[in-house]
């Protein structure tokens, strides 16, 4: 067991080295993605592409109420960021967010003035769409701004993210903001949005890109198991000392590596380059870790039904393409239907770009990002086993 | 075979079968190689060769017979006995993008080679294939030649006690070939057993200490080169050069009595007969019927292209 190890990894560490020396792969692992996500966030962060659209339910009604809605939603239709209607009831504004008619809804409860004033905490809720994860975190952005100005007050904002149709239950508890600073000025709270967007904008073009990009990595090692195999270098590996497996399994190791370099670079650069917050380290390793196990599982279930190398690299290829259009690597997501937001669950790409939505919630941890990071891993294996059982023919003797 | 005692079996191949669909590729094929021994595989493409080295190096199922190798049973799944195998396949399996001896060091690990000892048998083998002082740039900028020499080095850097060489110079440079052939008999020099095929009949006779005759699947006979030659017995060999119908002349000649075979090679007239002075009169007098004229007449001891001819009725060379 132990030499089988050994030798997976003595093929693996050999491919890496081709990899590497490889100009092409290194364009498609690396160079590429990260070109293209610093591209795309720079032209599409500074047009005003971004713009939402707000229910907001004034339960209240009291002064403090008014001018949330007035003065500080409003804000954003004066600077043409967001439009903004009115709902008379919560119920309302949650059905026209589940049904596609608004990003994600204000909920000011009723009392909330009164609470405010009498020194109590208040909540207001606030309910996005699955699809909307940028203008979500745009609405509790300028909530809890709003908290922060309301003197001596604790104001909770209570964020269902991604909400799906779910119903929520009560206010739920959110990040406790204490303020002491005095009024809301609308310049402050436009600056506060541009920030945002920019830096949504780079985190989501950068995972786009690095999910997309790496089932191009992946696939290398799998698809060099057909180049070896017509090189006759395969037969000659086959010819030692070792099981097959141990080459399989030494060729799902180099796709690993490369997956985890392309991801590591990417991830790193694009923080460091264009300000991507990708969220808490542990949960993008877990949410990254598990793409790639995705990935390779995707890539070697696909290249198990091509006869050459080049058909494999093909389809793989075309595999990625399709699964990334799916699973919205190229659409902004404000502006894609709800019914794409569907198809996307049954693709890895939709699976790790929502994952890294839940590591953004209010006080997200890396546990958030388990439930994707399971689905991931559950596509990864399924695939992998598919695939490895048609591939084993490449390596036992006919 | 001679009065000294017998160096044991290396290798023993018994009642080998390959069928590939409706082709019997390898049909019942027996031989041994012996410690030192270089065996010889002769036989022209299609003959088996290939089909046969790669069912002894445990690549391809057999459909019956046994391989050993040391007493091991050697079959797909026979990981351990696998390493006293060295391989060196007809067509050049290396890493054009790698360099020499991140070739061989990537093949030596993969046998279980490491450390020092890896590293002065890469020296060793480079030496012995004339690439020590290419060693560090990448195989694709190499001669077909060098590349060939370096697909050697990588089947015998682990010193198995059996090398398989599958055709090793086929496309290779008069004078690479001649360094190929010394650093393999050098290895037969050290105690490795040698099974080494070929269409050339001057390697066989040069490199191999016994030679199979291989046609069609089966080995149609055996023995060292004398004792080879003796069976085209007291016939000779006749070579008419000649010009004109060399295809009606072929056929006329062919068709006389006491002829053996008869191949035209290089506009050459090879015939194996039974007595090359009584019957020259009647040959020159076939092929000058036939529309052909002699300007050449060479009679020759037989060697094993005549043996060649003389069991199949084909020259080596042509009978692909
Ligand atoms: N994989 C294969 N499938 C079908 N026929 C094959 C295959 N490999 C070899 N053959 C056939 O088997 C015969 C022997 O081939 P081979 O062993 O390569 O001969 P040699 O090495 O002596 O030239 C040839 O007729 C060849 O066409
Ligand atoms: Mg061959």
């Amino acid at each position: 067991m132990l030499t089988d190890l050994r030798v997976a990894v003595l093929i693996a560490a050999k491919d890496l080295r081709q990899r590497l020396r490889d100009r092409s792969a290194i364009l498609v692992s690396i160079v590429a993605p990260l070109g293209l996500a610093i591209i795309f966030s720079g032209l599409l962060g500074n047009t005003t592409a971004f713009h939402a659209r707000y229910v907001v339910a004034n339960l209240d009604g009291g002064q403090l109420a008014t001018v949330l809605r007035k003065d500080v939603i409003g804000a954003l239709v004066t600077v043409k960021v967001a439009d903004v209607t009115d709902a008379a009831t919560r119920d309302e504004a949650i059905a026209l967010v589940t049904d596609g008619k608004a990003d994600a809804a204000f909920v000011i409860p009723a009392g909330f003035t009164a609470a405010i004033n009498a020194g109590q905490g208040a909540t207001i809720e606030i309910a996005g769409a699955r699809n909307a994860t940028l203008e979500t975190e745009v609405a509790r952005a300028v909530a809890q701004r709003f908290g922060d100005g309301v003197v001596s007050v604790q104001l909770a904002v209570a964020t269902a993210a991604h909400l799906k149709g779910a119903p929520l239950d009560g206010p739920a508890t959110g990040a406790i903001v204490t303020a002491a600073a005095a009024a809301t000025p609308a310049v402050n709270l436009t600056d506060d949005v541009a920030r945002l967007r920019q830096l949504s904008m780079a985190t989501y073009f950068s995972a786009s890109m690095a999910i997309l990009f790496l089932f191009f990595s992946a696939q290398i090692g799998i698809v060099s198991l057909f180049d070896e195999r017509r090189a006759g270098t395969l037969a000659r590996i086959l010819a030692g000392p070792i099981r097959p497996w141990s080459v399989l399994f030494g060729k799902l190791l180099a796709g690993f590596a490369m997956g985890v370099v392309s991801i590591t670079v990417l991830v790193t650069a694009t923080t460091l380059a264009i300000g991507a917050d990708w969220g808490p380290p542990l949960g993008v390793a877990l949410i990254g870790v598990t793409a790639i196990i995705a990935a390779i599982g995707i890539s070697t279930l696909v290249a198990s039904f091509a006869k050459t190398g080049e058909s494999a690299g093909a389809a793989g290829s075309a595999v990625a393409i399709t699964l990334g259009v799916l699973g919205g690597s190229f659409t902004v997501s404000s502006q894609s239907p709800d019914s794409m937001a569907t198809i996307a669950l049954f693709t890895p790409h939709g699976w790790f770009l929502r994952g890294l939505g839940e590591l953004h919630g209010a006080g997200a941890t890396a546990a958030d990002a388990l439930p994707a990071a399971g689905v991931l891993l559950a596509m990864g294996l399924a695939t992998l086993a598919l695939g490895l059982v048609r591939t084993r023919k490449l390596v036992t003797a006919r | 075979m001679t009065g000294e005692p017998q160096a044991p079996v290396v290798l023993s191949v018994r009642g080998l079968r390959k069928r590939y669909g409706d082709l019997e590729a390898v049909k019942d094929v027996s031989f041994d190689i012996r410690e030192g021994e270089t065996y010889g595989l002769l036989g022209p493409n299609g003959a088996g060769k290939s089909t046969t080295i790669s069912i002894v190096c445990g690549l391809l199922r057999r459909d019956a017979g046994e391989v050993t190798v040391d007493g091991k049973p050697i079959d797909t799944g026979a990981v351990a006995a696998k390493a006293g195998i060295g391989v060196v396949p007809q067509d050049l399996a290396i890493y054009p993008d790698l360099s020499a001896r991140e070739n061989l060091t990537f093949f030596g690990r993969l046998y279980g080679l490491g450390g020092a000892r890896l590293k002065s048998r890469i020296d060793t083998c480079l030496e012995l294939v004339g690439l020590a002082d290419r060693a560090n740039e990448r195989t694709d900028h190499f001669s077909g030649g060098m590349q060939r020499r370096l697909n050697i080095a990588i089947g015998m850097l682990h010193e198995p006690r059996l090398l398989l060489l599958d055709e090793p110079t086929v496309g290779v440079d008069p004078q690479s070939r001649n360094a190929i052939l010394e650093s393999i008999a050098a290895l037969g020099r050290e105690g490795m057993a040698v099974l080494y095929t070929t269409h050339y009949m001057e390697e066989a006779e040069r490199l191999c200490d016994r030679v199979g005759i291989i046609d069609a699947g089966e080995i149609r006979a055996e023995g060292t080169r004398r004792e080879l030659v003796a069976l085209v017995g007291q016939r000779d060999e006749v070579r008419l050069t000649a010009t004109g119908d060399l295809g009606a002349a072929t056929k006329a000649v062919g068709a006389l009595p006491g002829v053996g075979g008869a191949v035209v090679r290089d506009g050459v007239l090879e015939l194996v007969v039974d007595d090359a002075r009584g019957m020259l009169p009647r040959l020159l007098d076939a092929v000058d019927k036939a529309g052909a004229t002699v300007r050449g007449v060479d009679v020759v001891q037989p060697d094993l292209e005549a043996v060649f001819l003389h069991l199949t009725g084909r020259a080596l060379r042509d009978a692909s």
